[in-house]
């Protein structure tokens, strides 16, 4: 509880680092802000081209908004994906990058991991925006669940900044970790139905069966990925315009609620070794 | 502000385990043995007064400052201290090369502890004790390299703290700025607060301290009154002493 209000007590700190990070990084740069969209934009194409025309991935349209547009549909589980993938690699060097500040200054050392998290935050919010943008002018009618839409943005974020903090700290002791992070998100993105529906992924368990005669089949296993009830949710509220399953908000809120209170208690446990340890 | 019994100590690595790769290859913890940088150090700085710490290089002085701002944790002893502390080690850390100079003043200030309202209220003695109005609006990786650091000093003696640690950052800038800083600590000193500086510079331990502590090998020596203090350890220097 101490350290919570700690924590509270550098808001400010927190709030002024987070625009130092979103004012600073797209400085002298002819297109700003808008390069924060230019990556989506380039990923949704590559894979809209391999997907979606070459190798034919059709998700079902959505239901009751009535869309089928393969790249829209992409975006809305690209867009919390590439935020949660960001945040936790850039997160986990905040430490490192900001190494003469904490052998320097005495301050809360939690603001650094945070203000990380909050800035990309920030451009997500922006992309989330155009990406809304794009779904009424696609005639889906996604206002009224935009409230439900920021809860799950927080939501997911708490999930981030929780194993940020676990990884930042893991950096600091082994900086392999970063690489090791590097590669653990581009499987975890295939093993995500980001890309492909989540319905293929149903075929195949249904062949295979429960395995080594237990109840467990693979869908079972596959849906353990918390990032699978992030993805399933945001569809369900951007993409199909209806209430997503209670299960999978419960699943989202309570990894988010574990992974934020793992990571505190690991922080807090490292946080004084810090300025020695780098 | 009191010391007492502190020590503290670092991990002198032989085989440091710094990737997975060789914790996983070898298969045990990394073979280190402990350096005591500081040895039960106990000294007592009175409220109001100018403290001085002395000695040669390695001695622990910085160690020991380290420890008083709270950036390491002692592994034995306590540090108590009545009131804000602020910590002055090195200027201009957490300058955001990008940002205009105001945006770093507010941005710098708010990690040094300040509140925004705070910053608000003395920017105007901030940028006028740093002398650089005229380029508050650039870039600070335009700055010079002297007004980067008057910046920084005038944004970390404004914080206004009770106690105020300082590491050998008096000696910057030209005459003129380093006479406003002398000024200030005078002001300081007149306000009734504390002040701790390392410092190579004996002249400047001698005019600017009441009080000293040196220290050797992480040792305390002696602590006390600034002169007898000084010319112990100037004596063991020139009698060919414990270098």
């Amino acid at each position: 509880m101490r350290y919570l209000k700690e924590v509270l007590a550098s808001r400010e700190l927190l709030a002024n680092l987070t625009l130092r990070e979103i004012r600073g990084q797209y400085k002298r740069t002819v297109f700003g802000q808008l390069w924060s969209l230019v990556n989506p934009l380039a990923t949704m194409l590559v894979y809209t081209i391999v997907f979606a025309f070459i190798l034919r991935v059709t998700p079902p349209p959505g239901d009751p908004s009535g869309l089928n547009i393969f790249p829209v549909w992409l975006l809305c589980g690209l867009l919390p994906f590439t935020f949660f993938s960001a945040s936790v690699q850039t997160g986990m060097g905040s430490i490192l990058a900001n190494a003469g500040l904490v052998q320097k200054v005495h301050f809360s050392r939690i603001v650094l991991p945070l203000s990380t998290v909050g800035s990309i935050g920030f451009n997500w919010l922006f992309e989330m925006g155009v990406l809304v943008a794009v779904l009424l002018i696609c005639g889906a009618w996604v206002l009224p669940w935009l409230p439900f839409v920021l809860l799950m943005m927080v939501i997911l974020a708490v999930f981030a900044a929780g194993l940020v903090l676990v990884l930042v700290i893991a950096n600091v002791y082994f900086r392999d970790t970063q690489y090791f992070v590097g590669i653990l998100m581009q499987i975890w993105i295939y093993m995500t139905p980001i890309i492909y529906p989540i319905s293929l992924v149903e075929a195949q368990s249904a062949r295979i069966g429960p395995l080594m005669g237990t109840n467990v089949t693979v869908l079972d296993i596959y849906r353990l990925n918390p990032m699978e009830r992030f993805v399933a949710v945001f569809r369900n509220l951007l993409y199909d315009n209806r209430w997503p399953e209670v299960n999978d908000v419960l699943f989202c809120a309570v990894s988010a609620v574990a992974a934020l209170a793992v990571g505190l208690w690991v922080f807090r446990r490292n946080e004084k070794g810090l300025a020695e340890a780098l | 502000m009191k010391v007492d019994g502190l020590s503290k100590s670092f991990r002198l690595y032989h085989e440091r385990n710094q990737s997975l790769k060789s914790t996983i290859m070898r298969g045990r913890r990394s073979v280190h043995e402990d350096f005591w940088a500081l040895k039960d150090i106990s000294f007592e700085v009175p409220t109001g007064s100018t403290f001085g710490l002395i000695g040669s290089n390695g001695s622990g002085k910085s160690t020991l400052l380290k420890c008083l701002a709270k950036i390491y944790y002692p592994e034995k002893g306590t540090i108590t201290s009545r009131g804000r502390l602020a910590a002055l080690l090195e200027v201009g850390s957490g300058f955001h090369p990008e940002l205009s100079g105001r945006d770093n003043v507010f941005l710098n200030g708010s990690i040094l502890g300040m509140s925004k309202k705070e910053i608000t209220r003395k920017f105007d003695e901030i940028v006028d004790f740093s002398g650089v109005e005229q380029f508050i609006d650039q870039p600070v990786k335009n700055y010079s390299s002297g007004m980067y650091v008057r910046l920084g000093f005038a944004i970390a003696i404004n914080v206004d703290p009770d106690v105020l640690v300082v590491d050998e950052v008096l000696a910057v800038g030209d005459a003129e700025f380093q006479e406003k800083c002398r000024l200030k600590f005078v002001d300081f000193k007149e306000a009734g607060k504390t002040v701790i500086l390392v410092s190579h510079s004996m002249s400047t331990v001698q005019d600017m301290c009441d009080h000293a502590a040196w220290l050797n090998h992480g040792e305390l020596v002696t602590a006390g009154e600034a002169t007898p203090t000084i010319s112990a350890y100037l004596d063991s220097l020139s009698f060919g002493g414990n270098l």
